[in-house]
């Protein structure tokens, strides 16, 4: 499979008090059909993906609404998959230019989480889960917490060694001028911030965050050597955590890998960078092990010892500073990974670029592995 | 008559000593404690209801009974705190218990002895062979105003009995029962308050001994028998000092008495006292023995039981977790935990 | 509000039927950081639980003591009742778990 990226543009991801949702779209939108160098009414189709706008500000109608701020009534769609929305969204359009529906498709993730409460936040975000799941009172963070009590005592992984995530992540972060946190942490600033659900502390934790990132698509090819997605599969699971196979791998995920890998014809080895779903520390320790990238067990050590870290390791992961430094505006997560991926492997990325990138991955869950959206891309 | 043929009690975890409740409004412990005759009451957990310690209690009578739920005929479920005051506690704990939909119900109201009249109105269904199981549950986490007087012994319980007319399944065949009735207001809640009121010294001589003691002499006249025929007496219990003067008064000893004295550890949980009173009693008692029970409830009313245990009591006592164990089975919480956990912070 | 009577009165039958299934925890954590509906309980811990006949199921603890909170612990499904809705609201029971004493 082939379809190009044509354009990519992310606005800074954090709490962005002045900016709308009308503005974060213009702001992604644009930036992406200037990068393009194409002008709106070459869109063929809009691919919205949204989690809570209409939990939490009651804006429902994605479609219609992001249209007017592309500026042209073209066929609009919004995709809901939690935190997934973005890769759900980003694959239901590549679908659409595959069966040859249309040619040139705009996708656009965005978030808008403070203007709510963080009480009303923590409680939307569980629309993710299951009812038995909100009856319980338990929250994404508990979720995530009960598979990391389940991997650290399968696999004898300390809390410290689970820290060094969210450390490689800040440092990633610090040289990503979109990034929502810009500063270094280190693993007693990890050990040291405030329990939210036992085990996962603060610091162990993606924040709450606005942003809006754009790409698109197309059948066509435009300049020399563009960037294109070579695979984009999805794959979904049982909604509650508890009615899983498995408290420490994400079965969607392994399955979407692995006909990700299959349809692209390459081997995990053969990934040089990969964005992360680090919704929590705990969460990129499974991913790199369902990914391929690290024997189970292993994940959160091989991190820990630098194997994934921009500079030293061989597959990059998260050089965006992942969702944990970079910011999580959930809907907008799954196209800002494929922003940076692209501009990794394009050479754009400055001071935290791979050197030599050539094949990129991105992995996008929804919920607690409700769903998965895995793409692959190379230059 | 019909008979008891499962009961269970609940007593909730949590308790507070009257000495920290004491401590905090400046008053000498030693002092309300020796004239209460208490040391301690019970406390809810913060997510407990009546109906929720009534289902625990009618769930181990259920189980006692070894009746399928769909057999009762009639549930009566009998509190001061009532979750809502229009939406049936009965129903609700009906259909967590699995019983329906072919039953009796109504909730009833009459302070501490709801649930006894629940338990006449069972016999009486069963009498008169309208249903062949028969439920009355009497539970409450009740409310003591801070800085009252009740405040010390106001507690919650729950207590479940089964009534059926298998001689082979009941444990205690009620052989007689009858009530005594007046309007007296010595204890009573608005509607919209959430603490009662109380008029002092009025709740003793007219109203807990005139109701108890009279209900308790026309027992003995109905049945003719004497205070010494009976193992073991059984009174509504406010405080450790009323029911133990009211014993002395219709001639028991404190040995008949003793077993059923819950109140001295777990304070007064309305209209579960008496019947988890009994509940002890039952719990250790031997075939053939006779029971004394008056209930009372204020504004004001005694019902009036004898009970006496059959063979079957002894096999169904094997799985019984005691009312002893529970009282025993305890953690305790501060006062301001305790009012955390009573909703009053 | 937490349910509406009519989602609470559909599953009703369902969960009367937990009441009193035995199991043991699989995993717990505590959470700290509470959803609205469940402020006033924070902190408290949830337990992922496994009844006696492979079902699992999501709730959380309580009744329970520091040494409790562990892998394989036998607890007890009972009901409880959720305080945090407003006083006009219909009231919310639902199942928890507890501490399992074999007599």
């Amino acid at each position: 499979m082939r379809v190009n990226v044509l354009g990519v543009s992310t606005t800074e991801f954090g709490e962005l008090w002045e900016k709308s949702p009308r503005a974060l779209a213009r702001q992604a939108i644009q930036g992406a059909l200037n990068d393009a160098t194409i002008s709106s009414n070459q869109i063929d189709a809009l691919f919205v993906g949204n989690m809570l706008s209409g939990i939490l500000g009651n804006q429902a109608n994605l479609g219609s609404f992001f249209a007017e701020e592309l500026g042209v009534p073209v066929p609009s769609y919004r995709l809901e998959a939690a935190c997934a929305s973005g890769g759900v969204a980003l694959n239901a359009a590549i679908n659409s230019i595959l069966a040859g529906q249309y040619e040139t498709v705009l996708v656009l993730g965005i978030e808008k989480m403070t203007d709510s409460s963080q009480d009303d936040v923590t409680s939307g975000l569980m629309a993710a889960g299951s009812d038995e799941e909100r009856m319980a009172g338990v929250t994404f963070p508990g979720i995530y917490a009960l598979m990391a009590q389940a991997y650290i005592d399968e696999f004898a992984v300390s809390e410290e060694t689970l820290a060094t995530i969210s450390v490689k992540n800040h440092y990633h972060g610090s040289l990503n001028d979109k990034a929502q946190f810009r500063k270094t942490i280190t693993v007693e600033d990890v050990m040291e911030s405030g329990k939210i659900a036992d085990p996962l502390k603060l610091l162990d934790c993606s924040p709450i965050s606005d942003g809006a990132s754009a790409v698109i698509i197309s059948a066509k090819k435009k300049g020399k050597k563009p960037v294109y997605i070579t695979a984009s599969e999805v794959a979904s699971d049982t909604l509650s955590l508890h009615d899983r196979s498995s408290f420490t791998s994400i079965s969607s995920v392994v399955r979407a890998s692995k006909k990700a890998y299959k349809k692209a014809g390459i081997k995990p080895e053969e990934i040089d960078i990969a964005e992360i779903h680090d919704c929590f520390s705990i969460a990129e320790a499974i991913a790199v092990e369902d990914l391929g990238f690290s024997k189970k067990g292993q994940g959160a050590k091989d991190i820990a010892e630098g194997k994934m870290t921009l500079g030293k390791g061989k597959v990059i992961t998260n050089p965006s500073g992942g969702l944990k430094a970079c910011g999580h505006p959930v809907g907008a997560t799954g196209i800002k990974q494929i922003v940076e991926i692209t501009q990794q492997l394009r050479g754009e990325t400055d001071s935290r670029q791979v050197k030599n990138a050539k094949i990129g991955l991105t992995h996008n869950v929804g919920g607690s592995g409700a769903i998965a959206a895995i793409h692959i891309l190379r230059n | 008559m019909a008979g008891i043929v499962g009961y269970g009690a609940y007593v909730p975890r949590y308790r507070v000593r009257l000495s920290d409740i004491a401590s905090v409004w400046q008053k000498d412990s030693a002092e309300i404690m020796g004239g209460l005759k208490v040391a301690e009451k019970s406390v809810p957990a913060i997510d407990e209801d009546a109906v929720t310690i009534g289902i625990e209690a009618g769930k181990k009578a259920l189980e006692m009974a070894k009746i399928t739920p769909s057999e009762i005929g009639c549930v009566y479920f009998g509190s001061e705190s009532h979750p809502y005051v229009v939406n049936p506690s009965s129903s609700i704990a009906a259909e967590y218990l699995q019983i329906g939909p072919n039953y009796f119900a109504a909730d009833l109201e009459f302070a501490c002895k709801a649930a006894t009249a629940g338990i006449q109105i069972a016999n009486s269904l069963i009498e008169s062979g309208q249903i062949k199981y028969g439920l009355s549950i009497g539970a409450d986490t009740a409310q003591g105003k801070p800085h009252d007087a009740l405040e010390y012994t106001a507690s919650s319980a729950g207590a479940a009995y089964i009534l059926g007319n298998k001689q082979s399944e009941i444990i205690a065949n009620i052989l007689v029962t009858s009530s005594f009735t007046s309007d007296t207001p010595d204890f009573w809640r608005r509607e919209g308050m959430r603490y009662p009121a109380h008029f002092g010294r009025f709740t003793g001589e007219p109203a807990y001994f005139m109701h108890v003691i009279s209900e308790g002499q026309k027992l003995l006249e109905k049945s003719k028998l004497k205070p010494s025929n009976f193992a073991y007496a059984v009174f509504h219990m406010p405080n450790g000092k009323f029911p133990r003067v009211a014993a002395k008064k219709l001639g028991f000893t404190p040995e008949q008495l003793g077993p059923s004295l819950i109140v001295d550890r777990i304070g007064n949980p309305y209209s579960a006292s008496s019947l988890t009173g009994l509940a002890a009693v039952l719990d250790i008692a031997r075939p053939g023995q006779k029971i004394f029970f008056v209930s009372y409830g204020s504004g004001a009313g005694s019902d009036g039981f004898i009970f006496e245990t059959t063979k079957k009591i002894v096999v169904k006592q094997r799985k019984v977790v005691s009312v002893e164990k529970q009282i025993e089975n305890k953690t305790y919480v501060s006062y301001s935990e305790y009012l955390k956990h009573t909703h009053t912070l | 509000m937490l349910t509406t009577p009519v989602k609470l009165w559909r599953r009703q039958k369902k969960v009367a039927t937990h009441i009193g299934r035995v199991g043991k925890i699989l995993n717990w954590t505590i959470i700290r950081v509470p959803p609205k509906a469940f402020h006033h309980e924070a902190p408290y811990p949830v337990v992922i639980v496994e009844y006696e006949n492979r079902e699992r199921t999501i709730g959380q603890l309580v009744d329970f003591e520091e040494g409790d909170l562990k892998k394989g612990k036998r607890i007890v499904a009972i009901l409880r009742r959720n305080f945090s809705g407003d006083s006009e609201s219909v009231i919310a029971y639902h199942i928890k778990f507890k501490p399992y004493e074999k007599i």
